[in-house]
């Protein structure tokens, strides 16, 4: 421990150029490091100080865009989300996502997830189509029925899920925990019709039926997502259809206007004298 | 709904492979229990008692049975396993009807058996 309350900790990075290396190898910085301190703030700190050429990705440091996923200490995790000291390792190794290719240094390319990701439709699919161009109102929807898939809106396409999947990792056409996971919430969504665009697309041979269930990708989400939960639910959903056991049922009503609002209750009386002094005020 | 129809069978199968195998352990192994319960089975495992067995119509088809359940769901998981080894649209194919092949002829040749037994 230093007398300014840092203590040097050593990185271990990953570095690969395709346009200048064979293959990937790895260069070694010690930074000094305080308590609170994240991985994201320690590479910045390589960046400005040790070696601009180092490549990442990153934008919020909130944990809310998604963009600096990556391998630390051989487990995928957001890197300004993870404190250096809650590691409790003299050596950090970091490395870029598994299961998607390498551009530079860190940075992966998330096309293929963004690709899986459109293919299942993530989006509200209704019939119809003046009402979604022009809308007059809000569609019907429960806390109940927003309950049933609110968790799975909270992903951030960082495609930590997918770096931590052991199918993602054999079968790079299998579509992975957060497209499925997303196919899965629109599904579940009362105000969406479009689960027949939707299902052939994971009711294929790289979809749903794909899953080993080992449930990595929900051990892994650094929002607390559950893809696992949601490709299981997606099954149950499929054998439903498949099997016709349960009745089907349209899209969520657009609500109608009001009969009755409730009157305000008026300002008690010793109120009166203060709301006219603002009023004039 | 293809893939959906085929998981669903698979389920089904390893439910019913479950069903028939326990019949048959039950019946093969726990002879005495059966005795105490005032079902004599007279020495299940030996010869005879099998070939009296395999005259029988409920037993021929309990064992039939259990070979199609059992063979559809290890193959249809072989199939998923190899699946993630083989991605071009051909070799699925050729996988696929390797594997139909094979279970249709490991079929044909399991239920060949208590049939010619049945019949004799």
């Amino acid at each position: 421990m230093k007398s300014n309350g840092s203590k040097d900790t050593t990185f271990k990075v990953q570095r690969y150029n395709p346009e200048k290396d064979t293959s990937p190898y790895f260069d070694i910085f010690v930074v000094p490091t305080t308590r609170g301190m994240t991985v994201l703030d320690a590479l910045l700190y390589i960046k400005e100080n040790l070696d601009n050429t180092l490549a990442f990705r990153t934008s919020c440091r909130m944990a809310i865009c998604g963009s600096c996923g990556m391998l630390i200490n051989h487990y995928p995790h957001l890197a300004c989300h993870t404190q250096i000291e809650e590691l409790r390792t003299k050596t950090v190794t970091i490395q870029p996502l598994p299961n998607l290719p390498v551009i530079k240094d860190l940075v992966v390319d998330l096309a293929p997830l963004f690709e899986k990701h459109k293919s299942v439709k993530p989006y509200i699919i209704r019939s119809d189509t003046a009402e979604m161009d022009n809308p007059s109102a809000e569609f019907a929807q429960s806390p109940e029925e927003l309950e049933n898939f609110l968790q799975f809106t909270y992903c951030i396409k960082c495609g930590i899920c997918i770096s931590a999947c052991p199918t993602s990792a054999t079968d790079e056409l299998f579509l992975g925990p957060q497209a499925l996971a997303q196919c899965y919430r629109y599904c579940a969504d009362t105000r969406d019709h479009g689960e027949q665009e939707r299902l052939p697309r994971v009711d294929s041979e790289n979809g749903v039926w794909h899953c080993h269930l080992a449930g990595a990708c929900s051990d892994a989400c650094p929002k607390g997502v559950d893809p696992a939960l949601a490709i299981q639910l997606l099954k149950r959903r499929l054998v439903v259809r498949a099997t016709k056991i349960a009745k089907e049922k349209g899209p969520a009503p657009v609500v109608s206007p009001p009969t009755y609002i409730k009157p305000k209750l008026p300002f008690p009386e010793f109120t009166a004298g203060r709301n006219a002094a603002t009023t004039e005020g | 709904m293809k893939n959906t129809y085929l998981w669903l069978a698979q389920l089904v199968a390893g439910i019913l492979v479950a069903v028939t195998l326990s019949i048959h352990m039950v019946w093969m192994h726990l002879d005495t229990i059966l005795g105490a319960l005032g079902i004599d089975i007279k020495e299940p495992t030996s010869w005879t008692s099998m070939l009296a067995r395999s005259r029988e119509i409920i037993w021929a088809t309990l064992y039939i049975a259990l070979l199609t359940f059992g063979l559809y769901h290890a193959l249809y998981g072989l199939r998923n396993v190899i699946f993630e080894l083989a991605k071009s649209p051909i070799a699925r194919r050729v996988v696929t009807w390797t594997i139909l092949t094979l279970g249709i002829l490991a079929l044909a040749w399991g239920t060949y058996v208590p049939i010619v037994l049945l019949r004799s």
